[in-house]
């Protein structure tokens, strides 16, 4: 219910760090949503092959980091943890946090098994010869350990977390950030959508899935499955009084529901929850949202049980992309990047199209294809959702 | 391989660990700890260099030594023992 006082703790986003397309920083990102041809190719990391030669991944990978860390402590922090730097980095300068005391500035990193990668490559290295295991081992596995990393490089005491929700998880850790701001607990607080580091296993389990395919096609009749793109981002999240530029948008309203299935198939009812709870939060009927950035993976179920939800929460009206077709799906990273795009497109005041949607699902749906739109959009609606029945759903209003 | 040689490997670990230690004089009587190294860096020196001897010893029958040069002289005695 609104409060008497007004909303004392309007939650805005003050400050966007990303790394998702080709490299590292929001004109990066621009770049691929607007016309450059993301960099789509065999995946070329060590240990995205697998070792027997008998399959062989597509997808978007990022440059190193740039090197904001000292090499003493960059050696030890793994892909997802310097990438994260390197984004926090943008994002807290953008966000002049500086200014705040480091008390009152919170962290939660989004993702859960994020180094299976460098795991994967240090137990090949080691086979044999475990008894010379480094110790390091014993602490960055944890996915903690990159909101320690964080937290050692820069001045947040606050708290700092990790969460977990599959491929959901950056918007869930946009959602615990607005909760910690919104309880007063910090007055600002970074969600941070980590990099998913995937190994050729976590890999081979999605293609056994039936989940990747060599071309993602979201809402298109010709839809196999998702590519697989490396991308992380980092969001400040604070109450508007605490902005000192001008924010890019508010949190109006949020929701994290489940839908009580434990596997990969997704839930029209539960995605449909998590819409009518976001949009009642935000105290916006649906007829009010003017573009949907979808979750949108490109599998067949997944895209259809998502238009089946939009369609009865009543957005047959409102544009709709997916960005996923751009920068492939980073899974854990996917919820906070897509809401960094879709901050930076209510800004330029421009949609960016659905690469590969050239023969929709349902033609009756607004979707975004072709070439970029120019459009004023005053409120969005972002849908983030995850194996193991995790529904989140995000509405942004411009202004603070 | 003398217990100058085990040294050296001592101190080559030490500077891939703590690359800023590349250009700083180590010698025998430095210390990890005063060198600035936290207790698992100095746990991670201790197993590669104990790779490199082609020693397989728990880590506790190496407490003792005061700084690098007795570790070198210690580690020379338990690869002749």
């Amino acid at each position: 219910m609104p409060s008497a006082q007004g909303n004392p703790a309007s939650i805005v986003i003050a400050g966007i760090g990303v790394a998702a397309g080709r490299s590292y920083g929001k004109q990066a990102l621009r770049d691929v949503l607007f016309g450059e041809a993301p960099a789509i190719s065999p995946l070329r990391r060590d240990g995205r092959q697998l070792p027997d030669g008998t399959s062989s991944f597509i997808g978007l990978e990022l440059p190193d980091p740039p090197e904001l860390l000292p090499a003493r402590i960059a050696r030890t922090a793994g892909l997802p943890g310097r990438a994260a730097i390197a984004v926090l980095d943008e994002a807290w300068r953008e966000a002049g946090l500086e200014a705040l005391d480091p008390a009152r500035i919170g962290l939660v990193v989004g993702g859960s098994n994020l180094m299976a990668r460098e795991q994967m490559l240090a137990q090949r290295d080691y086979a044999g010869r475990m008894a010379y295991w480094p110790p390091r081992h014993g602490h960055m596995f944890l996915d903690t350990d990159i909101a320690g990393l964080c937290a050692s490089a820069f001045p947040i005491r606050g708290f700092t977390m990790s969460v977990g929700g599959a491929s959901a998880s950056g918007a869930v850790a946009v959602i615990q950030a607005a909760e910690a701001v919104r309880s007063g607990r910090v007055d600002a607080c970074i969600a941070l959508g980590a990099l998913q580091d995937v190994s050729c296993l976590d890999l081979q389990g999605f293609q056994a899935l039936g989940a990747l395919a060599e071309v993602c096609r979201p809402f298109d009749r010709d839809h196999a499955g998702f590519v697989y793109g490396e991308s992380t981002a980092a969001l400040v999240l604070c109450r508007a009084d605490i902005a000192t530029e001008v924010p890019y948008g508010t949190l109006a309203g949020w929701a994290h529901l489940a839908s009580g299935n434990r596997g990969p198939e997704p839930s029209m009812e539960g995605e449909l929850a998590a819409i009518r709870a976001s949009l009642a939060m935000a105290g916006l009927p649906p007829e009010d949202i003017e573009y949907v950035n979808a979750h949108a993976t490109g599998t067949p179920l997944g895209d259809a049980t998502e238009l089946a939800a939009l369609r009865a929460a009543g957005l047959d009206h409102a544009r709709i992309n997916a960005t996923k077709s751009l920068i492939g799906h980073g899974l854990a990273s996917a919820g906070a990047v897509e809401l960094a795009a879709t901050l930076i497109q209510m800004r330029d005041g421009r949609l960016h199209p659905t690469r590969h949607l050239d023969n929709p699902q349902d033609p009756a749906m607004g979707f975004v294809r072709g070439a970029p739109e120019e459009r004023t959009i005053r409120t969005a609606l972002k849908l983030s959702f995850g194996f193991g029945g995790v529904d989140t759903a995000l509405v942004i209003r411009e202004g603070a | 391989m003398d217990s100058d040689a085990i040294l050296s490997i001592i101190i080559s670990q030490i500077r891939i660990v703590v690359p800023d230690l590349a250009d700083h004089p180590i010698g025998r009587a430095d210390a990890m700890a005063d060198l600035g190294l936290d207790s698992i860096e100095r746990s991670e020196i201790v197993l590669a260099t104990l790779e490199e001897l082609g020693l397989d010893i728990p880590m506790v029958q190496l407490h003792g030594p005061r700084n690098i040069g007795e570790l070198a002289d210690l580690l020379h005695a338990k690869r002749a023992g």
